[in-house]
């Protein structure tokens, strides 16, 4: 999967477009498909090392367009197996250092492809679901309950999530501390209720999603400080309608998942305008080529439409396949690995 | 991560014949070096030479992350236990064992744990030898890999594999070099980070560096001692060179607790130092733009934290008596109100009425007055009509306040401010 950027661009000015925008499904559905045959541009050399996140940021596109079957099923298995390395974590491509970010996209994969049975003859590790299971489970500072990226070190509230996410998905829990994972993110906390990268740090949204999420897993929403956060979370939508991740910055369609994700995990998703978000996301699609983009008139990519798509699934976009506000997947396959998911009460 | 803020290209035409041909010529260059670079680690040769290799490859692509680990094998198992050779004779490359374990493939993981392995052995040896010529080319390459690192940060501020191997340099200093020569190391860090906020104020990367080198900094192993004095006045430098720096104001509330502790602060300075602070945001409200921007009304938030809620009480006035807490909060009303004189169309001084009244009914223990009932509903009109946004948000408060009339503890949730 290539992450090269363009080669559409997202709508041009607001004036130009027609009042009622609609999500052009086939152009998306094209634009993801045609993404691996672009081996001809520089860019898609240039970012091999995001090559699986982009595979589970493609796919997971194309199940909430409803065209989970748009890729080659075997060739997706076959491409993540081989970015599998001795020790049970995954590479970002064939070649590369296993990282805790591209493991977990390995085992999202492997199980929107329905390819963990795969995973079991093939993997390595010791083999299968425990393989991995057990390089992640490496990855836990047992002293503090957070996790490092890979083996030289660096800690990060995203990486306790990823590992929480593929841990779960898996059935493998109970191999890391989970109460000492939950004490770390409760001292990750700030006034405003959100999260940061590590104790100490400014809250964003992106590290709130991951600390939610995290949490939602762990079933220990109880220890966020709802009514602030959910203050601070509903503050960055912008007059435009799109969603910020810190205050005053720019609006930007990948928060549109972190934000909104955030606020729909403690019942507040309510608190920003859901019909000027999708507005705001629309703009940023390119209706003819497909894709989006992180705000209208710049050049789309992967990594966008995957949220934005998933942003407006969340808002209930017609047509869109549900996506699941913890895993940024689709909610029934989450459902048929975990079982029902609770709803969260809107107050 | 692919393209934020690309602004799209001039023209969508299909390239030329000539572009392509450019384009293809840069493809080979660059999978050319990236295949020598693979067959070199795997004829382990770790030389100063695949060294090169790995900086030009990081220029091209700073986003490599494998190839920033295959910099880091070849440092710990080449080079810099060569550079100990010099005056250390016994310090050997790895036995060639470890070697074809640990270079077989950069990204066999089997190699990873022999890899760490290794390194540590390495380090004992390092530091249980009594002229281990620590301070000799060791230093010279981490000095010369910092200043490789810096344009590249410069130009990809926001690469988080740049940043980490760079603090990853610096350990290796800590754990290689005397302290005071570690230390030094870390105090260019401090200057570089300066640069890299000023540059860009919000680069949370930045933020998150200087915290990491303020720390190294004061740690005893770098004989250091504490720098917080310092570094609550820089933020008193940020913020008042930009008021919207949530950045810095969010770094200063992090400060306090410890500078009035270390400042051994007497209630009388803690309630002092609490009135400056709230002068200081006071007067950044006040100033041309900012009532409407958020930063300064969070950290305004923050201070009321510190009166209003009950884990927030231990931060700056630990020891205010109740009665002292609504006096300030009053005081704080008296202030909000003025300030609408002239910014009625500001939403964010509606909300902190409407937050901060209620709140002080929960600490007088009392059901709002009519008088307050009023303001608040009110108060709440203008925020539906200011701030149509969060109308969700409204429609709760709402909710709430009818709820409040009943039982005046149910505000919490909504206003955010808890007993």
């Amino acid at each position: 999967m290539s992450l090269v950027s363009g080669p559409g661009r997202a709508g041009l000015s607001t004036a130009s477009l027609p009042t009622e925008l609609r999500l052009s499904v086939a152009a998306h559905v094209k634009y993801i498909q045609a993404l691996d045959n672009r081996k001809d541009e520089l860019e898609y050399h240039l970012t091999t090392h995001l090559r699986l996140n982009g595979v589970y940021w493609g796919l997971t596109a194309l199940h909430l367009l409803g065209h989970p079957d748009a890729l080659d099923r075997s060739q997706v298995i076959d491409f993540v197996l081989q970015c599998q390395g001795e020790n049970g974590g995954f590479g970002a491509a064939p070649g590369h250092d296993p990282h805790l970010l591209s493991t977990v996209s390995a085992v999202q994969v492997l199980v929107m492809c329905e390819g963990l049975g795969e995973l079991e003859a093939r993997g390595k590790n010791g083999g299968g679901a425990l393989g991995v299971g057990r390089y992640l489970a490496g990855l836990q500072d047992r002293k503090t309950g957070t996790f490092r990226g890979d083996e030289w070190g660096e800690e990060d509230t995203r990486f306790l999530y990823a590992a929480m996410n593929a841990l779960s998905l898996l059935g493998l829990l109970h191999l890391i501390d989970v109460e000492k994972a939950v004490a770390y993110i409760v001292s990750c906390a700030n006034f405003d209720g959100g999260y940061g990268v590590s104790p100490g740090a400014e809250s964003h949204a992106g590290q709130i999603f991951a600390c939610l999420a995290a949490l939602s897993i762990a079933g220990r929403l109880e220890v966020v400080d709802q009514g602030k956060l959910g203050r601070w979370l509903s503050e960055r939508q912008v007059e435009r309608g799109g969603l910020n991740g810190r205050p005053e910055k720019l609006e930007d369609v990948c928060y549109s998942w972190w934000v909104a994700s955030s606020l729909k995990m403690i019942g507040k998703l309510h608190w920003i305008q859901g019909e000027k978000l999708t507005k705001f996301i629309l703009e940023c699609q390119d209706t003819e080529q497909g894709g989006f983009a992180d705000r209208p008139g710049d050049m789309v990519d992967v990594f966008h439409t995957v949220f934005g798509l998933a942003g407006l699934s969340l808002l209930g976009y017609p047509g869109l396949e549900e996506v699941d506000a913890v895993y940024c997947m689709p909610r029934k396959v989450i459902e048929q690995v975990l079982g029902p998911r609770e709803e969260i009460p809107i107050e | 991560m692919a393209s934020h803020g690309v602004p799209r290209q001039a023209t969508t035409e299909p390239r030329t014949e000539q572009s392509r041909l450019k384009e293809q010529k840069q493809i080979q260059e660059y999978t050319e070096l990236v295949d020598l670079i693979e067959r070199k680690i795997a004829e382990r040769q770790y030389t100063r030479e695949v060294l090169e290799l790995t900086s030009k490859l990081l220029i091209k692509n700073p986003e490599y992350y494998t190839i920033w680990n295959v910099r880091r094998r070849l440092l710990i198992h080449g080079l810099f236990s060569k550079s100990s050779d010099l005056s250390s004779p016994s310090m050997e490359l790895p036995s060639s064992s470890q070697i074809a374990t640990t270079t077989t493939s950069p990204a066999d993981s089997s190699s990873s744990t022999t890899n760490t392995s290794t390194a540590s052995k390495e380090t004992q040896s390092n530091l249980a030898s009594p002229n281990p010529g620590k301070n000799g080319t060791t230093l010279d390459l981490i000095k010369a890999d910092l200043d490789f690192v810096f344009p590249l940060m410069v130009k990809f501020p926001k690469c988080y594999w740049i940043w980490n191997y760079r603090l990853w340099l610096l350990e290796e200093g800590n754990k290689r070099l005397e302290p005071e020569v570690a230390r030094e190391l870390w105090n260019g860090e401090l200057s570089l980070v300066g640069k890299m906020l000023t540059r860009d104020s919000r680069n949370f990367h930045g933020w998150g560096y200087r915290r990491k080198v303020i720390s190294e900094l004061e740690s005893p192993k770098l004989h250091g001692k504490s720098m917080v004095e310092s570094e609550f006045e820089y933020t008193t430098r940020m913020v008042k060179a930009n008021l919207s720096n949530f950045s810095a104001w969010h770094y200063r509330s992090k400060l306090i607790p410890r500078l009035l502790s270390e400042r051994s602060a007497s209630d009388v300075q803690r309630r002092l130092f609490l009135d400056n602070e709230f002068e200081l945001i006071t007067n950044a409200i006040y100033t041309d733009a900012y009532p409407y921007a958020q930063s300064v009304w969070f950290y305004y938030q923050f201070l009321m934290t510190t009166l209003v809620d009950s884990i927030g009480h231990l931060t700056i006035t630990p020891n205010f008596t109740d009665e002292d807490r609504i006096q300030y909060v009053r005081k704080q009303l008296v202030n909000l109100g003025d300030m609408l004189d002239g910014a009625e169309d500001c939403k964010w001084i509606y909300n902190a009425l409407l937050e901060y009244t209620l709140a002080l009914c929960r600490m007088e223990n009392r059901p709002p007055l009519d008088a307050e009932r009023q303001d608040c509903t009110s108060w709440l009109a203008e925020l539906r009509k200011l701030d149509p946004l969060r109308a969700g948000r409204w429609d709760d408060f709402e909710k709430t306040l009818r709820w409040v009339e009943v039982d005046y503890r149910l505000a919490s949730d909504v206003t955010g401010v808890e007993l």
